[in-house]
């Protein structure tokens, strides 16, 4: 059986401490691209933590909420792809041919979610700053989409050597640099289609909702709220 | 003579020389298949162990090799402090490492001292640059030589130490602009450990903090985070609550079930005005403390508290109440609380909170893990090993007044904290150095001290030099060992590399004091070298699962109250109308980390600002001043005065205007010059060392800049779908 990889963001956990933004740019090798360019909205990281305000002082209160690609099971972005660049994988994964890929940037337009960034340029990393880069995947060029992948070379890797040892992957033996990272333990990456994975078990959890759900895009990504007062 | 077999490989490279030597675009480096070392086994990724250098909390770390090049950095999972997590500055170490700006050779001083200008020179004509005036210093007096660094943990420590001592020269100062002296001197009073204490915030179902910045800067943030993180959420039927006081809604605040806006210095009270509360209610067992305290905590009724701090008097006692009924719960004071004019008293006031709960040594409560076991065999010289937390601004103050007076013939600086960035400028850090005859610098990148140097040595960084360290607090007795997990860069040595070789040059004393051939053969006779457990060591990344023992709390309590000084803070409220909030940023710590993109570029969690600093004022505030968001504006204190862009917070206190650290660098690299100025220059030079030291005023002023923020790209959701 195919995996269904899932992620829970407990936000009862989460400090918005943004570790997993700069986790997700490390592992992704995502360019950086100056105050300039971040004016513009052309900001390439693939994961951002929304910061909310409610309430008015002295009451005012911050709510951070992390928003990686939700890779939904019915997607929208993937319908309006003129070229197929955006498709569903075997394993229900939203992925990206980049080379399929001609820039309509219809699809970042369709994602009610805005997690989809765009290759304005191409982007130049300064030697030897490149040196940093991770040969498990390409760099973008320009004219190019590109989004949160649930760290798909992670999986390649988890499945080869899963598949090397013939055994099946491990609960938890897959996790993407954000999850890997998170210092509060917000962050859980499983597989939904395991009865007795973490993550199945933790989106049984009453608090469970997704964001825009009204929408039926089906995320996979699925958020828990947060919690009040002292006891469950 | 040729054999056969010799005159058919001469042919051969005869051959290939004239058949491709014409070829300019011969590759370079090519990669050996038949037996490939073991770093360029392609496709292949290694993991070696290692110590994260980005901040004093001494997380443990794994870096991803492949072909020889460090790919990411994740949390040690088998490291007490981190427990396998890693916050965003450790995330970023690999850009300090591959940093353009990164210094690849030795520099002699080319222009006028105090340029910043810089020619390359070689490894021996830089040693030879040192040894003679160091020699002559030695010679002729050597105590006029001065050592500048941050706080040095783990055997380099002891290197340092040792070469001090053996020159002659008790100048040994170390400074770190976030000290903990405050928590420091309230652990003594109160406790009787001069120590940090461990918050065991995991088991806690009640957790108080004052002004906390545990999970954003404090002295171990991913420690406390995921702490915080056991304590929400991994017990099947209790969830800790969070209260938090303070000035301002800070990332660490934000995550708080209860928010409690307190005026500015005020944490102290708030804490006395709950102690008070549980005395006069007896909610505590009758402790000894209890009983001798009921007297002194009478003048903190919680309507007076509230008359001081802002704080409701039914808060007060609704949260002594909560606090007391559901312990194991523990305080935590933190930076904005320990900074001011009074830290001691804030600290000491929290710390009782911990005492009357009857939580000290508990799990859920504080102890003080021991962390000397692990050097006790050097007896005298274990504090070497592990310094004290303090910021040391006490001996940077005298050392600066004998620079000025002429009373330094030689410097040698180290780390990175800094000072002619982190010091107020009116101390004149700069222009005493400029007095030193001869300044060495042992440094990865020029920043607005290092470019002072006469002579600046490269150094490689955390991920390239042999070390140790322990943990300032959530060690569990545990020593982290850190190895070169990337072949040096560039041609870099380090410090304790070289004062063992200075010192064997030197003869003497020294060479006795420092007997090792290099730093790994220092490391080497402490860990039992090869063969004697250190390569499982290494490969574990430290010595972990000791038992640790924990120092027992001298004197539970004092018994006396803290008293605070009343010390008041500078600038006169008509002029200066708002108190000065100064925070560690999130991002870039104490500005170390200004020169690394992704932490330019990595939206603060409160304004979503990015590459540039700012003011945080209340909305209201801003309004009565005709100030709106993103305005430039002058901020004018009594001892300086800088620009910054204007950013809502709308849970900040009326009174106060905050203020990340960390930007408004002038020599640390293009990445970080010219981000806006820098708020250290607003703080008066006093005796004692404070960040919440100065009133400022705001004035509209026209910027060239504006303040970029990553809004929510997605609109507004509502906010109450996700509470």
């Amino acid at each position: 059986m195919s995996p269904k990889w899932a992620m829970a963001i407990d936000l009862d956990r989460c400090t918005g401490c943004g570790a997993c933004v700069v986790a997700c740019v490390a592992e992704n090798n995502i360019p950086v691209v100056g105050e300039a360019e971040v004016e513009k909205g052309r900001l390439m990281q693939w994961l951002r933590v929304a910061r909310y305000w409610d309430g008015e002082y002295p009451e005012a209160q911050a709510i951070y909420l992390p928003v990686p690609c939700m890779q939904c099971e019915r997607a929208p972005c993937e319908t309006v792809c003129p070229v197929y660049a955006t498709y569903h994988n075997e394993d229900g994964l939203n992925a990206m041919v980049y080379n399929r890929c001609v820039g309509t940037r219809y699809c970042a337009n369709n994602c009610p979610y805005s997690v989809r960034v765009f290759n304005w340029y191409d982007h130049k990393w300064e030697k030897p700053l490149d040196e940093q880069l991770s040969p498990d995947l390409t760099t973008r060029s320009r004219g190019v989409m590109e989004k949160c992948t649930f760290c798909i070379q992670r999986i390649r890797r988890a499945k080869e050597t899963a598949a090397g040892e013939m055994r099946e992957i491990r609960d938890g033996e897959v996790v993407p640099a954000c999850v890997q990272t998170c210092p509060p333990g917000a962050l859980l990456f499983g597989d939904l289609s395991d009865p007795h994975s973490g993550i199945t078990r933790k989106l049984k959890d009453p608090r469970r909702f997704r964001l825009m759900e009204h929408l039926g895009t089906e995320p996979r990504v699925a958020y828990l709220k947060r919690q009040k007062g002292a006891g469950r | 003579m040729l054999d056969r077999r010799q005159f058919l490989k001469l042919g051969g490279a005869t051959a290939f020389a004239t058949l491709f030597g014409g070829c300019d675009k011969v590759q370079k480096k090519l990669i050996p298949f038949v037996i490939p070392p073991e770093n360029y086994v392609l496709g292949e990724a290694l993991w070696y162990a290692s110590v994260c250098g980005q901040c004093p909390a001494g997380c443990g770390v794994v870096v991803r090799m492949s072909e020889g090049r460090a790919k990411k950095i994740e949390g040690n999972p088998l490291h007490p402090v981190n427990r396998g997590k890693l916050c965003a500055r450790g995330q970023a170490a690999l850009q300090a490492l591959y940093h353009p700006e990164r210094l690849s050779r030795p520099m002699k001083l080319s222009g006028a001292r105090g340029s910043g200008t810089y020619a390359p020179i070689s490894w021996e004509e830089a040693l030879s640059l040192l040894m003679a005036p160091l020699k002559k210093v030695k010679a002729e007096a050597p105590a006029s030589l001065l050592m500048l660094t941050d706080p040095i943990r783990g055997h380099a420590g002891l290197v340092a130490g040792r070469f001090m001592k053996a020159f002659g020269s008790k100048h040994r100062v170390a400074w770190d602009p976030f000290g903990a002296d405050a928590m420091l001197s309230a652990n003594a009073a109160v406790h009787g450990v001069r120590d940090l204490p461990e918050h065991d915030l995991a088991n806690a179902r009640y957790l108080l903090s004052f002004s906390g910045d545990f999970l954003e800067t404090g002295i171990s943030p991913v420690h406390y985070a995921g702490a915080y993180g056991r304590m929400r959420g991994d017990r099947e039927t209790i969830r800790g609550k969070f209260v938090h006081f303070g000035p301002r809604l800070s990332m660490t605040a934000a995550a708080a079930d209860l928010f409690l806006p307190c005026a500015p210095g005020t944490e102290g009270i708030v804490a006395l005005g709950i102690a008070h509360v549980m005395v006069r209610d007896r909610l505590t067992a009758a402790s000894s403390a209890a009983g001798r305290l009921a007297d002194d905590l009478a003048a903190y009724s919680p309507e007076e508290v509230e008359k001081k701090t802002g704080v409701h008097a039914h808060d007060v006692v609704a949260v002594a109440e909560e606090f007391v009924r559901n312990q194991p719960g523990v305080a935590i004071p933190g930076t904005g609380a320990a900074t001011g004019p009074d830290g001691a008293f804030h600290c000491a006031a929290v710390a009782l909170l911990n005492v009357l709960a009857g939580n000290v040594g508990k799990p859920g409560g504080v102890s003080f893990p021991n962390r000397t076991p692990a050097f006790a065999k050097y007896g005298a010289e274990a504090s070497l090993l592990a310094p004290s937390p303090e910021s040391g601004y006490a001996g940077v103050r005298e050392a600066i007044g004998k620079m000025r007076g002429g009373a330094f013939r030689m410097a040698i600086l180290s780390g990175a904290t800094n000072p002619a960035f982190t010091l107020p400028p009116s101390l004149g850090f700069g222009e005493a150095l400029s007095k030193v005859p001869f300044v060495v610098a042992f440094a990865s990148f020029l920043d607005e001290t290092t470019s002072r140097a006469d002579l600046v040595l490269p150094v490689p960084t955390a991920l390239e030099a042999w070390g140790d360290d322990i943990a300032p607090v959530g060690h569990s007795g545990a020593v982290t060992l850190c190895q070169p997990v990337v072949e040096p860069f560039h041609d870099t040595r380090s410090m304790p590399d070289v004062l063992i070789a200075a010192a064997g040059e030197l003869g003497g004393g020294l060479a006795k004091a420092l007997p090792w051939r290099s730093f790994k053969d220092c490391l080497d006779q402490a860990y039992g070298g090869p063969g004697g457990g250190m390569e499982t060591a290494l490969q574990r990344g430290g010595i972990f699962g000791e038992s640790s023992s924990t120092q027992s709390p001298g004197r539970t309590a004092s018994g006396v109250l803290p008293k605070a000084t009343g010390r008041p803070i500078e600038g006169d409220p008509k002029t200066f109308p708002l108190e000065l909030h100064l925070f560690p940023s999130v991002t870039l710590y104490d500005g170390r980390g200004a020169n690394l993109p992704w932490l330019q570029e990595m939206p603060d969690p409160i304004t979503t600002a990015v590459w540039r600093n700012w003011v945080e004022v209340n909305p209201k505030t801003a309004a009565g001043l005709g100030l709106a968001d993103g305005d430039g504006v002058t901020v004018t204190s009594p001892s300086g005065k800088i620009t910054a862009h204007v950013a809502f917070n709308p849970g900040i206190a009326p009174d106060v205007a905050a203020m990340p650290l960390g930007q408004g660098h002038t020599r640390y690299g293009k990445t970080a010059n010219g981000r806006g100025e820098n708020p250290f220059a607003l703080l008066p030079a006093g005796e004692t060392y404070a960040l919440q030291a100065t009133r400022v005023a705001l004035s509209k002023t026209k910027l060239p800049a504006r303040l970029v923020r990553f809004a929510n790209p997605e609109g507004q959701w509502k906010i109450s779908n996700l509470m």
